[in-house]
């Protein structure tokens, strides 16, 4: 990246984790990265090769089906090492839907309880049905609401000390039932809002991009960019969601 | 038939002319839903109304299109032909087609993915022509897996019933494999050259659905179909009974020559579509030669083609040519993309995006299309964002280094667009929802100031 302030984002399994447009989320940040005149290097990391996390800023999980989730779960568990100590060093994380459930000590795939990577405390059994549709949140990590898609049929249960992402206006979230959606937990974003979940949400992107910043720089300051399509789209959500009724 | 469901089909016939005859309001759902609800299992008792024999065409993409050329072969030929020509493809749309009017020669019929389940154990048909499987609308329908299952469920309900299917898809070349194990006649078509076109993303299937390897292709069409393989369990496209060679695809249409087994069967010529259409041909073309209405039947069936469905639809307003277009997931807007790249003209683009039930309520899909392949081209001179979620679209285009402006209607659109000069030709891509109002409006328009 050589004198120039900038990031390099981890991609992990790209073409696994893909299931809902999950591409959006690394176009969002490299994008609000190089309007600011800042770096961006972005690393794919495919199935066979070891992750490696040395200069890595913020690590991206999306989600996938089963079958590709069991795939990239084999792979993660042998980079658990690296992935732990990104993560206690304050490392950004996000993860998305299927990745999410990852995160944590467990999660069901059919009847099987398949180990995660134990990097929150938390695990993911599962329900029926499966919870399907618009979502709202209201997080402290950001202004506006979080807007986005759920499909998931597991239900995750957090640890005592771990701290949702957010309550939920509209939706479902965890379990359907706490009111709680996502997790917190360090530098660490966990979210069923599947997908592109930072195109609607600049704040969220914004959040996770200061965050690495101040954790490489001790600096995360950014210059404002202009985001009234984003913020539009997110008040329209906010509408398809039915959350206006809550305001 | 038994008392009841003559009843049923009275009921149905019943209500099918009071809309249609009476009312003259759309037909092609309620009859089907009249008759089922007092006798769920009519398309079963229906089925002894066809004389020759029956198909069902399913398919993510290319299902109406297919089915309508078929239907059109066979009807060349003197024969009468039972259709859901407006994709009403669920069973009430199936039972509704079947319903109409007195014995038939043909049945052909779309049937969504989903409810070939049901269609099939009823109608047990001749044939089933599976076009492909692509990523669609996972809210409504569930990961491709489950699409897969239900397939092959479906075949393995109606013994009799033979598989014409895309062995240049490993999505649907897998629901063939397992079907042919259970004892079901396969018959695969597909290209059987490199067209070396510009590879488009590839959304989904890059890995062999039975081990788990990265496919090696010899050649990709488009999306995940092409000369595939296995490099670790030998999973691969089969051999091809339909294969067609000589491809040309340009922005005037597509043109290729169809062997089956080797032997000459064709030239198919269309002044229509892109790579995706030679698939769709093809399919159209096996389908009438296993009906024996033969190539010349298909030949006129596609040159009269012209269904006012908003399939590749074109208008002239005020001067202006205007292009409709369906497309309802990343593959399809990927494959309009490839369409509009092919045609030189300096062109708007109007992507307009719903979110109603039948859209998929989820809108995350339209960031697996690559946008980016319109940015920075001249002829790509302007960029609209419509429907219900316009907002996402717009964001969409922004992060893909396009400004585009929200249009309302296609009304507003061509507003927007009046500054341009006349030979700037207007693409509008609708999904679902969207399709049927912007056809209304362009017709309506074409009417009143062509």
């Amino acid at each position: 990246m050589g004198s120039q302030r900038g990031l390099c984002i981890a991609h992990m399994y790209p073409e696994l984790l893909n299931l809902y447009g999950d591409s959006g989320n690394v176009l969002v940040m490299r994008k609000r990265l190089t309007w600011r005149g800042l770096g961006c290097e972005v690393r794919e990391f495919h199935v066979g090769d070891r992750p490696r996390l040395s200069g890595v800023d913020i690590v991206l999980i999306g989600g996938g089906s089963d079958r590709e989730q069991r795939i990239v779960c084999d792979c993660l568990l042998k980079a658990r090492r690296e992935l732990v100590s990104f993560v206690q060093d304050g490392g950004v994380l996000l993860a998305v839907c299927g990745g999410y459930q990852l995160l944590g000590h467990s999660y069901l795939m059919g009847d099987e309880k398949v180990p995660g990577l134990s990097l929150v405390d938390l695990y993911t059994d599962r329900g029926s049905p499966r919870l399907v549709g618009n979502i709202v949140v209201q997080s402290r990590i950001c202004a506006q609401p979080i807007v986005g898609f759920e499909n998931h049929g597991g239900r995750t249960h957090l640890g005592a000390g771990v701290e949702p992402l957010g309550s939920v206006l509209f939706g479902y979230g965890n379990d359907g039932e706490t009111g709680e959606e996502g997790c917190l937990y360090r530098n660490v974003v966990g979210t069923y809002v599947h997908g592109p979940l930072l195109p609607k949400n600049p704040g969220v992107a914004d959040y996770l991009l200061g965050k690495a910043l101040e954790r490489r720089y001790a600096d995360g300051a950014l210059t404002p960019l202009d985001d009234g399509a984003e913020l539009a789209a997110n008040r329209r959500a906010l509408e398809v969601g039915g959350a206006h009724r809550f305001g | 038939m038994g008392v009841r469901s003559t009843m049923a089909v009275g009921a149905g016939k019943l209500t099918h002319a009071a809309l249609h005859g009476l009312l003259r309001r759309d037909a092609s759902q309620l009859p089907g839903r009249v008759c089922l609800a007092m006798d769920p299992n009519a398309v079963a008792h229906l089925r002894s109304k066809v004389r020759q024999g029956s198909m069902v065409v399913c398919g993510t993409n290319g299902k109406t299109t297919t089915t309508n050329l078929i239907a059109a072969a066979i009807q060349t030929t003197g024969q009468r032909v039972a259709c859901n020509r407006t994709g009403a493809n669920m069973l009430a749309g199936v039972t509704s087609a079947l319903l109409v009017g007195g014995s038939t020669d043909w049945a052909v019929l779309e049937a969504d993915e989903l409810s070939t389940i049901r269609i099939l154990p009823q109608l047990q048909p001749d044939y089933l022509v599976l076009l492909n499987l692509f990523r669609d609308q996972l809210d409504r329908a569930g990961e491709i897996d489950h699409v897969q299952d239900t397939l092959a469920e479906a075949l393995a309900a109606s013994p009799r019933t033979a598989l014409v299917v895309c062995g240049d898809d490993p999505l649907s070349w897998s629901v063939a494999l397992r079907a042919r194990a259970a004892g079901t006649r396969v018959l695969a078509f597909g290209i059987a050259e490199d067209l070396r076109l510009a590879p488009d993303r590839v959304p989904e299937a890059r890995f062999c659905q039975q081990c788990g390897a990265e496919l090696d292709y010899g050649y990709r069409t488009y999306a995940q179909l092409g000369d595939f393989c296995c490099p670790t369990c030998g999973f691969s496209r089969p051999e091809l009974e339909f294969a067609a060679t000589g491809v040309h695809v340009d922005a005037l249409g597509v043109s290729f020559e169809l062997a089956r087994s080797g032997r000459f069967l064709t030239r198919v010529q269309a002044g229509f579509g892109g790579t995706y259409m030679v698939y769709n041909l093809m399919a159209a073309a096996a389908a009438a030669a296993l009906a024996g209405a033969g190539t010349s039947a298909l030949l006129r069936a596609i040159d009269g083609f012209d269904p006012h469905n908003g399939r590749l639809q074109h208008f002239a307003v005020g001067g202006r040519n205007v292009v409709l277009n369906l497309a309802k997931n990343p593959t399809g807007l990927n494959q309009n993309i490839s369409l509009m790249l092919a045609d030189g003209r300096p062109k708007a683009v109007f992507v307009v995006v719903n979110d109603n039930g039948n859209d998929g309520r989820d809108v995350s899909w339209i960031w697996d299309v690559d946008f980016e392949r319109l940015a920075g081209r001249a002829d790509v001179v302007e960029m609209l964002a419509g429907g219900l979620r316009a907002n996402d679209v717009q964001v969409r285009l922004k992060y893909a280094e396009m400004r585009a402006s929200i249009a309302t209607s296609v009304a507003d659109a061509l507003v927007q667009v009046a500054k341009l000069p006349t030979e700037c030709v207007l693409y509008v891509l609708a999904n679902y929802s969207a399709l049927a109002p912007a056809r209304a409006e362009l017709e309506e328009m074409e009417r009143r100031h062509g």
